[in-house]
């Protein structure tokens, strides 16, 4: 099936099996490789990418429903060269340790300011509900976002 | 089977309900498989468990996702209409749902994490009839139709006779769930969404309860449960739910809700807990539930 996704802001228009697993095309076809498989059954959250802003286990998700959507991953949260307030937040805090959970983690993360940038804690603990984090005990991930929610409002007044 | 044998299957996406009820209806009378895939948070998983298909008989995969008859939440003259495809997402974030039926709400934001509750359907909940659906016992608490279609119209299925068996519904094969409906409970009616499990998100329910009741002057005139993870279905309790119609709430005993929860369920141990377990907690729900009823209820 051909199929046209926009992908991190690019319009990418390939032929793939209309069944293949969304995480499958952006790992292979697309070679973004930033998402990772975890579980691959909807339970970890380590394959979290956004589809049309909402966040969704693309190890559950067929290519051929996605066609015409809008698809960002965490190879799309950086500008051309820096870090998103975000990435930068995890990086001082320490919330990524292994690594295998965080694309996840900040992709569910991502929305999660998209909708309510000044999230209380409740708020933020129920966003990564889907994410399974092995290291860090969360902690840490849940200070990483709220210091990122608190530099996006000291650089955005209101 | 491995995931990646998905790739296979064939796929077509219908452009209206019309067109897929006639595929459904030439397939189902060449005895030709065939599967609806809305959000696929189950099929999907299952697949890994099932074993490999014939691949000179894979079914045909139909996308019902995005069909306009399908989609959708309305809310007119006291009657809430919830397209099957429409997501636990767009459930949970209903402000009129919110407000009028928060035991829907409080189900769709514990049936899993955003993930799960960004792709699952009320129309997978119940075609898939596990016995521990969350979406199959609220809607269940609230008397719920379920709304099938097919070439020869519509038909009408009040929930607590859909299931027939273990992970068997009334569904036809050239039928589809197009939509639910029921009517809200008033305003002040008592909710009570429960679900007890290992974890607050992501985990499959070891019991979980829906209750929607209301009382006028010490008298129950709505009851309605559903529960979940108790037997091979999910069930409607319905000894239960007499009490819930009793004259004088305050006069229903804790062994009278208890000898009707054991009548009412058949637990068994699983992997995800035991029979023992499961009957204390259904008895501990249900007791809570009419203990905050009566309160709330000034009794």
């Amino acid at each position: 099936m051909r199929m046209t996704f926009v992908v991190n802001g690019l319009s990418r228009t390939l032929d793939a099996p209309p069944l293949a697993r969304l995480l499958d095309i952006l790992r292979g076809p697309l070679g973004l490789t930033g998402t990772k498989e975890g579980c691959g059954e909807g339970e970890c959250g380590s394959c979290t990418v956004l589809l049309d802003g909402v966040p969704v286990n693309a190890c559950l998700v067929v290519a051929g429903q996605c066609d015409g959507r809008k698809i960002l991953t965490v190879e799309g949260l950086a500008s051309k060269d820096a870090l998103s307030d975000l990435q930068e937040a995890f990086v001082k805090e320490g919330g990524a340790q292994c690594g295998i959970c965080t694309p996840g983690v900040l992709m569910a993360a991502h929305a999660l300011l998209a909708a309510n940038p000044q999230p209380g804690e409740g708020e933020i603990r129920e966003s990564i509900a889907g994410n399974i984090c092995r290291c860090t005990g969360y902690q840490r991930i849940v200070e990483s976002i709220r210091n990122a929610a608190k530099e996006q409002a000291t650089r955005e007044p209101g | 089977m491995n995931p990646a044998e998905l790739a296979l299957y064939p796929f077509e996406r219908p452009g209206t309900l019309a067109e897929l009820c006639r595929t459904l209806s030439a397939r189902a009378g060449r005895r030709e498989k065939t599967v609806l895939l809305a959000g696929g948070t189950d099929w999907i998983v299952e697949r890994r468990l099932a074993p490999a298909e014939d691949p000179n008989d894979l079914p045909l995969v139909l996308d019902v996702s995005r069909l306009p008859e399908m989609r959708g939440i309305t809310v007119a003259k006291e009657v809430a209409t919830i397209g099957a495809a429409a997501t636990f997402l767009e459930i949970k974030s209903h402000a009129v749902l919110s407000r009028r039926v928060p035991v829907l709400t409080a189900m769709a934001r514990e049936v899993g994490a955003v993930q799960i509750q960004a792709r699952g359907t009320l129309g997978g909940n119940l075609a898939g009839a596990s016995p521990a659906a969350d979406g199959a016992a609220a809607l269940m608490a609230l008397d719920a139709d379920v709304v099938l279609a097919s070439i020869h119209g519509e038909r009408r299925v009040p929930l607590t006779q859909f299931f027939t068996a273990y992970r068997t519904t009334r569904r036809a094969e050239d039928e589809v769930i197009v939509r639910v409906e029921f009517t809200l409970p008033r305003t002040g009616a008592h909710q009570v969404w429960r679900k007890v499990g290992t974890r607050a998100a992501q985990a499959i329910s070891k019991v979980a309860l829906a209750g929607v009741a209301e009382v006028e002057r010490g008298r129950g005139v709505r009851s309605g449960f559903g529960m979940a993870s108790v037997a091979p279905m999910t069930v409607s309790l319905p000894s239960v739910r007499a009490l819930g119609l009793a004259p004088s709430l305050a006069s229903v005993s804790d062994e009278e809700l208890d000898a009707a929860t054991r009548r009412d369920i058949s637990p068994i141990d699983d992997l995800r807990s035991t029979a023992a377990y499961r009957a204390h907690v259904a008895s501990a729900l249900v007791k809570n539930f009419f203990r905050e009823l009566r309160i709330a209820a000034g009794s």
